[in-house]
């Protein structure tokens, strides 16, 4: 540790320097845009990683019959998949787009708490390592689906369920730490002269996404300390022999897991009302009810967990009233939509890159949002439940929902993190080969769940043979379009032409003021009150 | 002191080197579960470097503190920090208390039959489903009292009836430390009184008092556990047993991590760190002692009497 | 309806706890006030609450929650 006198100097000095050099930069690092890096191309490594996983799964279902993996083997790559996909791609790539992003967007020079910062970031590494590193162990990788379900998780699990449950226990740390952190900025780091109503929409949903992953997060703690407890000390919280019961690991999952879905999507609301005020080239309809929209979805999230649930044990009355207030979910919902498409209307429109995801965002984000609706039926889910259609719509909320967000975000400020733009003409035969692609890939999969055929099975009756051909083509077309965004990135990177401050001539928001590259520290000195309302969303 | 800048730290270690710790010891202790020999040790290994790290990071944060090179913004942020971490923590104890709530209303009734609805299976005849059991013995079930289980002659009343064996007795223990643990809040909320007065040897008093009711409350409840295992109700003692132990087990832990934390603000009160207008590092740790505190009423009430 | 009246006080504890939480992130000296009266308040209730379970219970007004059998020395061929 450094003597007192050698931290106030250090601390002064240093206060303006620019990044280091080397490996070191980014382990040392407390600057919010390196962390942020750090997060997207974290977040990007495990989207191929999950993004391979799929496309073993669906080559397996290629065709009826088992062909490539063992069934031991299918069921893990289902599992990891989700988990990949949810704890290690999505959430991340959020937390880095909120990194990047918040402490521009609010005024601030950098994150609250900077350490702490990089402390989240760096665990991330290792518990994907961990998680990662079950599939070489003796039993094979969990394989009992990604919302591990007692007593398949418990009394039925391979020993690398306890190095599973750990990992869970380090991304949840990275996660309350990362909101946490975006919180103490939102709050306390935001320019003197911007009032809450000032702030643009991404930064109100990662506030309120914040609140869902600290009530969330260690909920989630919770169930897997009783399935370790379960699985190693005996106790009985899961197990009806000893008076537990393996419903309640349900509730308790689910009481984390709906607040996680929302998780997921409400910062992807807050990317598309960016993006489509600025291709409309109108501020944005409805500012102040998107934020109270948000802020009712948040909330409602937290009381309707058990329509996961419909099939496995609940009252009549318990049905009942998680089938309404899942119900009452679509009103905000809906709000947030008509203000999206209020806001093109009469607009003056261009379909740049990152328009066109948006707008594929709203129309396949809805597709997704109504199927859920169709779920929350209590008498019909008894129909879909566990079915592909299932799979369907949570893939078309997390993949054209908050997939589709990211890559939006990724296209709309890529100029302002690297100074670069893109080359427009490939990004678009990039969006066209996605869209059309993906829409092959899970719009059958709704047919497959309605006509029976049920989830997780490496195997399946003949009848479903046509569509699921049909789905893994178009599998295998979404999983190459990522080649193609590879590319295009890295040659944004290297040889992109110069951007401008402000590319997109209808955006608003103080990250446009700044350098075409955004300065290593911005925003040392607030901005000022005229310059902020420019700027602002609401007006 | 509020005119400069926000003070954004330039480098760290200390992260990285909390993340490769806290690895090991979640790695040696998935091991030492599976029956690994290096187990233990690694975990061991891992803890000492999460210690180092906490050591080194905290003291580096103080160290910056008290050099004056924080303003209020800085302040501001670590109070929002604190307060929303401790709020994650009510989260974690929630999951714990749901649980406990859930199986004593609704799963453990289920079990017995209660509302007669589909979920709710007959068992065998004459099984009357009780919180209070420990496991669903089965007829015929020798207990170490000697008794034998024989639910015909006892209806309707179940297990209870059979063996009415006082394990934790409210009155005991539980009590005591209940009034410790209570004693302590009164004593720290002295001490508190104390800092903000400026009377810096009353402070150090009243938190010695603290921190050895803290002490003392969790030397009794080592007791407690050993008197609760000795008359056989163990962690494996059916959902009773499970949500006890796991609840007032990590009531414990916390207590434990609150005592040192106690101890690191008695050593800075010394090192006068702390004036009447400016201790937020007291009053972080005051407000999470009072935390864990109504924790244990909760407990107190919840698991013992109600 | 003393568990309704012990319900009410640990409801009342947490408010005092929540306010007090208020207080310590708003910091200064107003925080400070309202952080340790909030406290006050919470270490106040808290005795009154643990003397009232304990005068309920030696009243019989409530019922401790902790009769239990022992541990069955043997697994009995019906329990698994």
């Amino acid at each position: 540790m450094t003597t007192a006198t050698d931290t106030t100097a250090t601390g002064h000095a240093d206060h303006h320097h620019g990044p280091e050099k080397g490996l070191m930069r980014w382990i040392k690092t407390t600057n919010h845009k390196d962390i942020g890096t750090l997060y997207l191309w974290f977040a990007f490594t495990m989207v191929l990683i999950g993004g391979a996983m799929a496309m073993v799964i669906r080559m397996e279902l290629f065709q009826p019959g088992l062909q490539l993996v063992d069934p031991h083997f299918f069921n893990q790559m289902t599992t990891m998949h989700g988990l990949i996909m949810v704890f290690g791609a999505i959430m991340p790539a959020f937390v880095g787009l909120g990194n990047w992003l918040i402490p521009m967007m609010v005024g601030a020079p950098d994150m609250a708490l900077p350490r702490m910062n990089n402390w989240s970031f760096w665990i991330l590494p290792f518990a994907g390592g961990i998680l990662l590193s079950t599939f070489f162990m003796e039993g094979g990788a969990p394989a009992f689906g990604w919302t591990f379900y007692a007593p398949l998780s418990t009394t039925f699990a391979p020993d690398s369920t306890d190095f599973f449950i750990f990992a869970v226990h380090l991304l949840g740390f990275s996660s309350i730490m990362g909101a946490i952190n975006i919180i103490a900025t939102v709050l306390n780091m935001r320019a003197p002269e911007m009032k809450l109503m000032d702030m643009p929409l991404f930064v109100w949903t990662w506030l309120i996404t914040s609140f869902l992953l600290i009530g969330a997060m260690p909920v989630l703690a919770g169930a897997v300390t009783m399935m370790l407890t379960d699985r190693n000390f005996g106790t009985a919280f899961f197990d009806a022999t000893g008076g537990g019961d393996p419903v309640m690991f349900q509730h308790i999952f689910w009481f984390f897991g709906h607040p996680e879905v929302y998780i997921m999507i409400l910062p992807a609301f807050g990317v598309v009302s960016h993006i489509i005020p600025t291709f409309a080239r109108k501020p944005l309809f409805g500012y102040s009810s998107m934020v109270y929209a948000t802020a009712s979805i948040a909330f409602l999230s937290y009381i309707v967990w058990a329509h996961h649930m419909f099939l496995t044990g609940m009252p009549v009355a318990g049905e009942l009233y998680f089938m309404y207030a899942t119900m009452m979910i679509a009103v905000p919902t809906g709000v947030k939509v008509f203000n999206w498409i209020a806001t093109m209307w009469k607009g003056s429109m261009t379909f740049e890159t990152p328009m066109l995801w948006a707008i594929s965002f709203v129309f396949l984000f809805t597709i997704g949002g109504f199927s859920g609706l169709m779920l929350g039926i209590a008498p019909a889910d008894i129909q879909y439940h566990d079915t592909y259609f299932v799979v369907a719509h949570f893939h078309y909320v997390l993949v054209t929902g908050a997939l589709w967000s990211i890559i939006a975000a990724t296209f709309y400020w890529l100029p302002k993190w690297t100074g670069k733009m893109y080359n427009e003409g490939l990004a678009k035969v990039h969006f066209w080969w996605a869209v059309i692609s993906v829409n092959v890939l899970f719009f059958p999969q709704h047919f497959l769940g309605l006509a029976g055929m049920p989830r997780r099975i490496p195997d399946y009756a003949l009848q479903f043979a046509d569509f699921n051909m049909i789905s893994s083509i178009g599998g295998f077309a979404f999983g190459a379009s990522f080649i193609l965004f590879t590319y295009i990135i890295i040659d944004a990177i290297r040889n992109g032409e110069p951007a401008t401050k402000r590319p997109w001539e209808g955006a608003k928001g103080l990250e446009w003021t700044l350098d075409p590259k955004a300065e290593y520290h911005s925003f040392n000195k607030p901005p000022s009150r005229k310059l902020i309302e420019q700027e602002s969303q609401n007006s | 002191m509020s005119e400069q800048e926000y003070y954004v730290p330039h480098g760290t270690y200390w992260p990285i080197i909390g993340s490769i710790g806290i690895s090991t010891l979640f790695i040696g202790l998935a091991n030492q579960m599976h029956g690994v020999e290096w187990g233990g040790s690694v975990m061991g290994l891992g803890f000492a470097i999460l210690v180092f790290m906490m050591f080194g990071w905290f003291g580096q944060v103080v160290n910056e503190s008290t050099n004056g090179i924080y303003n209020k913004q800085v302040d501001r942020s670590f109070r929002w920090g604190m307060s929303w971490f401790i709020f994650s923590e009510v989260m974690f104890f929630a999951a714990f208390f749901g649980a406990l709530f859930y199986a004593r209303a609704l799963s453990v009734p289920w079990l017995g039959g209660a509302d007669n609805n589909i979920f709710t299976p007959d068992l065998w005849n004459a099984f009357s489903a009780s919180w209070h059991q420990m496991a669903f013995l089965a007829p015929g079930t020798e207990l170490q009292s000697g008794t034998v289980m024989s639910f015909p002659e006892v209806p309707a009343t179940g297990i209870e009836t059979a063996t009415p064996a006082m394990v934790v007795d409210p009155w005991g223990l539980p009590a005591l430390n209940t009034g410790l643990l209570l004693a302590s809040g009164v004593t720290l909320t002295f001490a508190h009184h104390a800092l903000r007065a400026g009377h810096r040897n009353q402070i150090v008093g009243w938190l010695v008092a603290t921190i050895a009711l803290g002490v003392a409350f969790l030397g009794f409840q080592v007791m407690e556990y050993g008197h609760a295992y000795a008359d056989g109700l163990k962690l494996t003692s059916g959902i009773y047993g499970s949500t006890f132990y796991m609840l007032t087990g990590f009531h414990g832990f916390h207590v434990t991590v609150g005592a040192i934390m106690l101890t690191v603000i008695l050593y800075r009160v010394q090192k006068g760190h702390f004036d009447a207008d400016n201790h937020f590092g007291f009053e972080g740790v005051a407000w999470y002692w009072h935390f864990v505190d109504v924790v244990w009423l909760g407990l107190f009430v919840f698991v013992y009497w109600l | 309806m003393t568990e309704i009246v012990v319900v009410i006080i640990i409801v009342a504890i947490l408010v005092a706890l929540g306010f007090g939480l208020i207080g310590m992130v708003k910091g200064g000296r107003e925080g400070s006030d309202k952080m340790f009266k909030s406290l006050v308040t919470r270490v106040t209730l808290s005795v009154l609450l643990f003397l009232l379970v304990l005068f309920s219970g030696y009243m019989g007004w409530i019922e401790p929650n902790v009769v239990m059998v022992d541990a069955p020395v043997a697994q009995s061929p019906a329990q698994k």
